[in-house]
């Protein structure tokens, strides 16, 4: 190590080199990623022995950003976090404010928070559930779920003009009112994925590839989850029944409560059951809400001055708790805001799911945490006994994967 | 959890109380605050910290530990000085809070003694400029880091 630039490689993580020509390495940022991690997996042999995570390869500087904008532009600019839960940023982030100002919100604006909130849970655990098929080697049922899932985003963009980055919520309620004739449209479809969800239960119980992929895979128990604090399903299918709706509700989650389901088995076969579940419970939650609604105004009026003080805010995002504290120093835009998303509180838990495992499970048991699978494009392998490091692309490890499995 | 119910870990740890909304702070010097997270934790039902946070104050740079249950958060909170931002880190008695001290340590520059990413970067790219400032204290300036890192 004589050249400085190595050297300053190694004394980061030294998990990946950057180029100072280009600042990001080809691999884990995609534009279909949201949050991409690396993982260094030490190996014996073929068993997994320890994993390092090295993230930051989007880390835009969204924090620093905030305090330099308006406290509404700020909701457009969080909702890019996350290109799947992009409406659980914004809905934390405005509960948040809205928490340091004395206004009430209207509780139908409360209602339509709780209908877009629960309809981005199912598009998400879909979208999951369907990239795990295709991690296993069953791409038959990620398209199935794929085309299930245009059907929850055709729904958003009638409600709010955009099937991703919604921008519905915003500071005293919400953007626009639910456009006439959708509730009945939206209840139609709740019954279809109602319909289609059963049917997968079914499948996921019985399809070979998929029982062999992810029984008995990444298991992880209550004393692990207790210890790093994953959020979300990843905690609940340790049997530790903590849901922030029902736990701590905001929007109307108080008028319209999840049942929180949960699982024993704490593998990655038990979160297929556990995320289909959550989809049939949010299913009769939109219905609920709606049947519930009140009718009055969606929004209120709301300063553009924010008063001073500290508020603590966190949502059940679909993949766990998504914390926010937002600092007012009485301005008009934020003296601090600080984000924690749920896959940054599970990245020590995904380690854990690793260790013991082949490299061959490597792409289920991280997607079974439903993290960005970006960091599979790009994951260094380094066995311990020869010293040897080399790379494997994502495709060639799913391929891996899967021909190791059909040859056992 | 109330400001009462806190009050004895408050004495044992030489910190004081206030309440927010939704949250009880607890603000302890920095050679306590392994001691008030750890009695935090070991309260029933508090096992969750939901993450650490870090604030610049200008002379000062606060580190907020947030735990949650129920409809409550409990803040440790404590500040160290930027001339010399060093704390020892939590990790040892509290495992999750790994990341995100290393966050800190990126963002805000506050070295976190016996963390395992102390030294290391875990958001920042490795080619930051080692003499420029984190760039989430407030006298940091972006522009002049792109500068620095041959960005422009």
């Amino acid at each position: 190590m004589s050249n400085p630039s190595e050297k300053q490689a190694e004394a980061g993580a030294g998990l990946m080199q950057y180029s100072p020509e280009g600042m990001m390495p080809f691999g884990p940022v995609h534009p279909s990623l949201k949050e991409p991690e690396y993982f260094k997996l030490f190996l014996e042999g073929e068993k997994i022995v320890r994993v390092e995570p090295r993230i930051g390869y989007v880390h835009r500087g969204i924090e620093r950003a905030a305090q330099e904008r308006t406290w509404v532009k700020n909701i457009y600019m969080f909702e890019r976090i996350c290109g799947i839960c992009s409406f659980h940023h914004s809905l934390a982030y405005t509960e948040g404010v809205e928490a340091l100002a004395p206004f009430e919100i209207p509780r139908r604006a409360k209602y339509l928070r709780v209908v877009v909130a629960e309809l981005e849970r199912i598009h998400s655990h879909l979208l999951w559930l369907g990239l795990l098929g295709h991690w296993a080697g069953f791409d038959t049922l990620f398209m199935w779920i794929w085309k299930d899932r245009e059907h929850i985003l055709d729904l958003e963009e009638a409600i709010s003009g955009n099937r991703v980055n919604k921008s519905y919520t915003t500071l005293g309620g919400v953007r626009n009112d639910l456009p006439d004739g959708l509730a009945d449209k939206i209840r139609v479809e709740m019954g279809y994925i109602e319909k289609r969800v059963e049917y997968y239960k079914r499948l996921v119980q019985s399809e070979e590839t998929i029982i062999v992929r992810t029984k008995g895979r990444g298991r992880i128990n209550q004393e692990i989850a207790r210890k790093l604090c994953p959020v979300g399903p990843l905690l609940r299918c340790t049997g530790i029944p903590r849901d922030i709706r029902e736990e701590d509700p905001y929007a109307a989650y108080g008028e319209v409560p999840p049942q929180v389901q949960t699982s024993n088995e704490g593998d990655i076969g038990s979160l297929l059951t556990l995320r289909l579940n959550e989809i049939t419970d949010s299913c009769r939650m939109v219905k609920e809400a709606l049947e519930k609604m009140p009718a009055g105004p969606f929004r209120v009026n709301f300063p553009r001055s924010v008063p001073a003080g500290e508020a603590t805010y966190h949502v059940e995002a679909p993949r766990g708790e998504l914390f926010y504290f937002v600092k007012s120093a009485g301005g008009s835009v934020p003296e601090r805001v600080k984000i924690r998303t749920s896959t940054l509180a599970n990245i020590l838990t995904a380690t854990e799911m690793l260790k013991g495992h082949t490299l061959a499970d490597v792409p289920v048991v991280l997607t079974g945490m439903d993290p960005c699978f970006g960091c599979m494009d790009r994951i260094a392998v380094v066995d311990v006994d020869k010293s040897k490091e080399w790379t494997v692309g994502g495709e060639a490890l799913r391929k891996y994967g899967i021909e190791y499995y059909r040859r056992k | 959890m109330s400001s009462e119910e806190l009050a004895p870990l408050a004495a044992k740890v030489g910190g004081s109380l206030a309440a927010g909304p939704k949250t009880t702070i607890l603000s302890v010097p920095p050679d306590k605050v392994i001691e008030a997270c750890k009695g935090v934790a070991s309260l029933p039902g508090w096992y969750h910290l939901s993450t650490i946070s870090g604030m610049d104050l200008g002379q000062d740079i606060a580190i907020l530990y947030h735990f949650w249950q129920g409809k409550r958060f409990i803040q440790v909170r404590t500040q160290v000085p930027k001339s010399a931002p060093r704390l020892k880190s939590i990790t040892g008695d509290l495992a999750a809070g790994v990341l995100y001290e290393a966050e800190i340590q990126d963002l805000l520059g506050v070295a976190f003694e016996g963390n395992p990413y102390l030294g290391k970067k875990l958001l920042l790219p490795d080619i930051y400029p080692p003499d420029a400032p984190p760039p989430l204290r407030k006298d940091s300036d972006p522009e002049k880091i792109k500068r620095m890192m041959g960005l422009e």
